[in-house]
């Protein structure tokens, strides 16, 4: 490559990518000449306005047609646009929520942890944009080589450490996973960019091999698994989640977990949507019962398992697990749908348990425990925080007025509406509704059924405002839904997500 | 008038919304803001009411958000069937207010008391005004969050705790079939709107096993909000909740939502003959299996509780048998009779402090007007001929029989005998004989109390002449304009119906008599009294053995079985099944050991499982 195809390149399209990439840098050189004593939380300011400042780029961005640079591996297009932005809104509540975190031993190294969260924020970005598989699994390692790290921040915690350390060998597991199905579909198709692998999937000869195609497909799925922390690949998150700090499972329950999904989308919508499998039928008809039995053991293993809990970050990392298991369902009915609902659900979730996370770092280090009863008589304690935490919890169940209920209502449908109807992932989706109500309305019940003369929690401004927005958000998709889905339609057109940008350099100017 | 009906259920959402910031008050007075607004928002139902008897209607839509193409709607929709239990509502929260304020006097979260009524209170209102089945089932859910408060509201005690959440996810478990059910329809018919499914009905677009599944789902949804066999348990428990509570909830307007669901969709199940039988079917067998197991129940409110859940029943019954004016009818009636009859044992347990009936008796004297109320909303209920229930009751009978549903109808007769014994075996236990308890200081409740019971038992008396044959079907012409077309006219049974349930409710109130009431009564003063039947009087024991083998055994017998079914298969049912879901969890936890290998293993094992099975299903190795 020359340097007049390098700037030949429209490399404005990567603006909110080049400003978090340049956030993470500023932020590491200062760190090092910062003061070992003096207080990081001017750093998470830079960071907080790094983000927003690449929130406000992709809202620049917003009317921008579809662009491909770099040789068709990076893309900006509705999908990169809608997600990104999703991804961004969930760094910076966490970014809040880091700000507020009071550990003694976090505070030495908590410089590392603002420009981890850049990078791995970058690396969620990268996947939400990458439309070939190298840069996609770049991407993906990105933001998981970071994970790991800011999960063993506690340097001092054991619990810390061992999380961390689960993290890692876990994560290698997926990996192999993920790099064996990739290298199928590279071995049988001979190309790594999504569209032309998807362009040679038409191809006759590969007709033959539909049998190993299937398997690709599900090897690879099983192996992005582990990002959305969805059956078989999810039982590193109740460990990981309770070791920690509880900023950093915030982040890994709600970005990284839409990063998975955003791959999932990236990879398995593009490649196999014209698929042919075995005999020759297609691919994605064929796997819809395996995709299936995952989303249902999800959702019942998350939603199970949940009920026994007593430490509140390992209840809420299994209904993390169950939230996904939710989501999954679009993709077995595979409507016109599908990125709408994902794409709401998403938004939906990243409010409630974002929310939830914040009142839950704020009662586990003001109590120095994670056991459910930290909320006990909280609504007697401190009614500001306890009224939040209820619509935070009826929106994880799916109660009307939230927008958790808009969109699991919106799943549902999609899964009943289409020939042929998928009745009983939609009845395993309502029973295992019914089981989450227990813990979800267990905790209501300790906060409001128990009288306990406890200190009153302490609510600094910055958690208030987090708190504040994410009820807010909430109640207001709730009842008005369209505000969202209007912002959706208005904005972004799912039909770019399958435009092929044929030339491989674009000189466009605008 | 009619533009103005959905400022009802705002009115007291509002008092909601002021009690809560006032709910740090000690003053009382707080009480009349509820009062106030609730107030307010009868004069309007009844206003609104009028104007519909009239020949009014309204149905007022805007869009509300987009599902792919499909735009989902919301608005309200006033017709003859939803004003009518518009007032029913209203005025019944009113007067549960109003009482509240003489029951709940003393207690330290008095105000937030009124605002859990102000919530509730807004999303029943709201469910009734609901144009369609989306916007019917959000209410529904927050009219059980408002019940799940309110029946927590003694959450230092263990009990009410649990009742509260078993009230809740019990009633969840219908609304899962309510949900799925109403999302079926949609598919069907591209809309929630009660009209366009109705019209799709009519045009026979939906086919018949589509028709009848989805009316069963929306049925399962009524079985848990109006405590049908076998979701009923929650409702008895329910009882753990302050008195006025269940007057309002647990007797005259959630518990009837299920009905009222049934009655909306009136014309989905009509189109399916297997619909109407299942529900007919439940709420006959519900209505004798709950009346059964009110004969032997100590508790004063647990009386009450199993006899809601029979009333209910006899509401289903009517429905299933074509008998929709019947079954509204007797909602209509049901709410003022058997909430009177919650206030007054309310007025009972806040002169006596006890709620066990065994520790009462000779309170006929001491509390002389809430005596004589209880005793005209037992007789009501009991189907005493003139009052409101005799003609209700009736009706609901009438209908059977005309449907053909002869099994049931009798089913229904014994069941009524059922219910004149046990409402007055509790009359003669806590009102007359010695007392049998501590009594100190027991005097009459305050007007705040007794006033709204004065109102429920004038209109326990009038609400049947709504609906007569001798003066005219008020009621009956009035629902005929509404949307639902009724099913065969006016159900006039043969004219031995009426004496038969009324020589059954005698019947019964008799029995209860000679067994309870007897031991006031000493054999020298009857025989003085009546010198002829003397030697009857002397094979008084005789009779009374007879009795007792026959009637007291044979009911007990039931009651007992019925217990038994309750506690052994019901119960059982439930707890295997959450035995079963306690094991799965147990089963998952183990997995989860915290060896990291063990998920490696885990992960690998799954994955290997599905390319076995794709390997043997995909023909690879054919």
């Amino acid at each position: 490559m020359d340097l007049d195809t390098l700037l030949s390149f429209e490399w404005g399209v990567m603006a909110p990518e080049f400003i978090i990439l340049g956030v993470a840098t500023l932020l590491s050189i200062i760190d090092l000449f910062m003061k070992r004593e003096s207080s990081r939380k001017p750093l998470a300011w830079m960071a907080g306005a790094g983000v927003l400042a690449a929130l406000v780029s992709i809202f620049l961005q917003l009317d921008h047609e579809v662009t491909s640079i770099l040789y068709d591996t990076y893309r900006l297009d509705s999908f990169s646009k809608a997600f990104k932005i999703l991804l961004l809104l969930g760094t910076l509540l966490v970014l809040v929520l880091a700000s507020n975190y009071k550990k003694e031993d976090l505070e030495e190294n908590r410089g590392e942890f603002y420009y981890l969260l850049l990078a791995a924020l970058l690396g969620a970005m990268m996947m939400a944009s990458s439309a070939d598989l190298i840069t996609l699994f770049v991407g993906l390692e990105l933001l998981s080589l970071a994970s790991y790290i800011m999960a063993g921040l506690e340097r001092k915690n054991k619990r810390s450490n061992e999380s961390a350390f689960k993290y890692v060998v876990s994560g290698g597991i997926a990996t192999a996973i993920t790099l064996f199905g990739m290298s199928y579909v590279f071995g049988l198709t001979g190309e790594t960019n999504l569209f032309k692998i998807a362009e040679n999937m038409g191809e006759v000869e590969l007709l033959k091999h539909g049998f190993l195609l299937v398997f690709a497909f599900i090897i690879t799925f099983a192996g992005l698994t582990f990002k959305i922390a969805a059956a078989p690949l999810h039982m590193w998150a109740p460990d990981v989640y309770e070791g920690a700090p509880v900023p950093v499972t915030a982040f890994l329950s709600v970005v990284s977990k839409i990063a998975g999904f955003v791959i999932m989308l990236r990879f398995i919508i593009i490649t196999f949507i014209a698929a042919a499998g075995i005999d020759g039928d297609p691919l994605l008809l064929q796997v819809q019962p395996y995709i299936m039995a995952l989303a249902a053991a999800t959702m019942i293993i998350g939603n199970v398992t949940a009920l026994r809990q007593r430490n509140i970050k390992r209840m809420f990392a299994y209904s993390s697990i169950a939230q996904a298991g939710y989501i999954l369902v679009p993709f077995v009915s595979n409507s016109s749908l599908l990125f709408e609902l994902i794409w709401f659900y998403l938004l939906a979730y990243l409010f409630m348990n974002i929310g939830a996370f914040t009142v839950i770092q704020l009662l586990t280090s003001q109590e120095r425990s994670n056991d459910v009863s930290v909320f006990r008589g909280l609504y007697r304690r401190s009614p500001w925080l306890a009224v939040p935490m209820t619509f935070f919890l009826l929106s994880l169940a799916g109660i009307p007025v939230t927008a958790g209920f808009i969109g699991k209502f919106g799943i549902f449908m999609g899964a009943l509406g289409l020939q042929p109807a998928h009745y009983w992932l939609a009845a395993v989706m309502m029973a295992t509704t019914l089981v989450s109500y227990v813990y979800y309305f267990n905790i209501i019940a300790i906060m409001f059924f128990r009288d306990e003369e406890e200190a009153k929690v302490s609510v600094p401004p910055g958690m208030a405002a987090v708190l504040a927005f994410c009820t807010a958000s909430i109640l207001i998709l709730g009842v008005m839904p369209d505000l969202a889905l209007d912002f959706f339609y208005g904005n972004f057109d799912v039909n770019e997500f399958f435009m092929r940008i044929e030339d491989e350099v674009h000189t466009h100017t605008h | 008038m009619l533009q103005i009906s959905w400022l009802i259920p705002l009115f007291p959402l509002l008092s909601f919304i002021l009690l809560l910031i006032f709910r740090k008050s000690r003053s009382e007075g707080t009480a009349w803001i509820g009062v106030l607004l609730t107030g307010i928002s009868l004069v309007l139902s009844v206003g609104i009411w009028l104007a519909v008897w009239q020949g009014d209607e309204i149905k007022t839509e805007g869009t509300w958000f987009h599902i792919g193409e499909r735009a989902i709607t919301m608005g309200f929709e006033v017709n003859p069937l939803n004003a009518l239990m518009l007032v029913i509502v209203s005025l019944v929260s009113f007067l549960v207010h109003l009482y509240s304020k003489g029951y709940m006097h003393g207690d330290e979260r008095f105000p937030v008391f009124f605002a859990y009524l102000g919530l509730f209170s807004f999303a029943m209102l709201g469910l009734v005004l609901s144009p369609n089945l989306l916007q019917l089932y959000m209410f529904w859910e927050l009219v059980g969050l408002g019940s799940f408060l309110l029946i927590g509201f003694y959450y230092y005690k263990p009990e009410a705790k649990k009742a509260a959440k078993k009230a809740f996810i019990m009633t969840r478990i219908g609304d899962v079939g309510l949900f799925i059910g109403m999302v079926l329809l949609f598919w069907q018919v591209g809309s929630f709107e009660y009209d366009d499914i109705f019209a799709s009905v009519q045009n026979g677009e939906i086919s018949s096993g589509m028709l009848t599944l989805t009316a069963l789902c929306i049925f399962v949804g009524a079985i848990g909000k109006s405590g049908q066999l076998p979701l009923h348990t929650w409702l008895p428990d329910a009882m753990e909740g302050p008195t006025p509570v269940s007057a309002l909830i647990h007797a005259a307007t959630m518990v009837a939502a299920g009905v009222y669901l049934v009655a909306a969709m009136y014309p989905l199940f009509q189109a399916s003959e297997t619909a109407l039988t299942v529900v007919a079917v439940v709420g006959g067998v519900t209505a004798i299996f709950a009346a059964s197991i009110g004969l032997m129940q100590k508790d004063i409110k647990r009386v009450l509780a199993y006899s809601t859940v029979s009333q209910l029943g006899y509401m289903m019954l009517a429905l299933g048998a074509s008998g929709y004016v019947a079954g509204i009818f007797h909602l209509t009636t049901h709410a003022f009779f058997k909430a009177l009859l919650f206030l007054a044992a309310g007025s009972v347990i806040h002169a006596v402090h006890t709620q066990n009936i065994e520790e009462m008796g000779g309170l006929w004297k001491k509390l002389r007007l809430t005596g004589l109320l209880f005793l005209i909303g037992a007789l009501a209920i009991s189907g005493f001929p003139l009052l409101s229930g005799f003609f209700s009751k009736d009706e609901i009978l009438a209908s059977t029989y005309a449907d053909g549903r002869y099994g049931l109808f009798w089913l229904a007769v014994v069941a009524a005998f059922m219910t004149a014994f046990y409402m007055f075996r509790l009359f003669f236990l806590v009102f007359t004989g010695k007392p049998r308890g501590n009594q100190s200081k027991v005097h009459e409740s305050p007007s705040v109390m007794t006033l709204p019971m004065i109102v429920l038992g004038v209109l326990a008396v009038v609400a049947g002449y709504l609906n007569t044959t001798w003066f005219g079907t008020f009621l009956s012409d009035y629902l005929a304009k509404g949307p639902v077309e009724l099913p065969h006219g006016d159900h006039h049974g043969p004219g031995w119906i009426p004496i038969v349930a009324t020589a059954a409710s005698l019947l019964g109130i008799g029995l209860a008599y000679l067994i309870y009431q007897k031991e006031t009564l000493s054999r020298s003063w009857l025989s003085r009294m009546f010198p002829g039947l003397s030697h009857i009087i002397y094979n008084k024991w005789y009779v009374d053995e007879g009795y007792d083998a026959t009637f007291v055994k044979g009911t007990k017998g039931l009651s007992k079985l019925g217990v038994l079914f309750d506690r052994y298969v019901v119960d059982g049912l439930v707890a295997s099944v959450t035995a079963g879901v306690q094991g799965l969890a147990k089963a998952g936890s183990r997995l989860q050991n915290g060896q990291v290998q063990s998920y490696g293993t885990a992960a690998i094992f799954g994955l290997v499982i599905l390319l076995l099975i794709v390997a043997l299903t995909g023909g690879y190795f054919s």
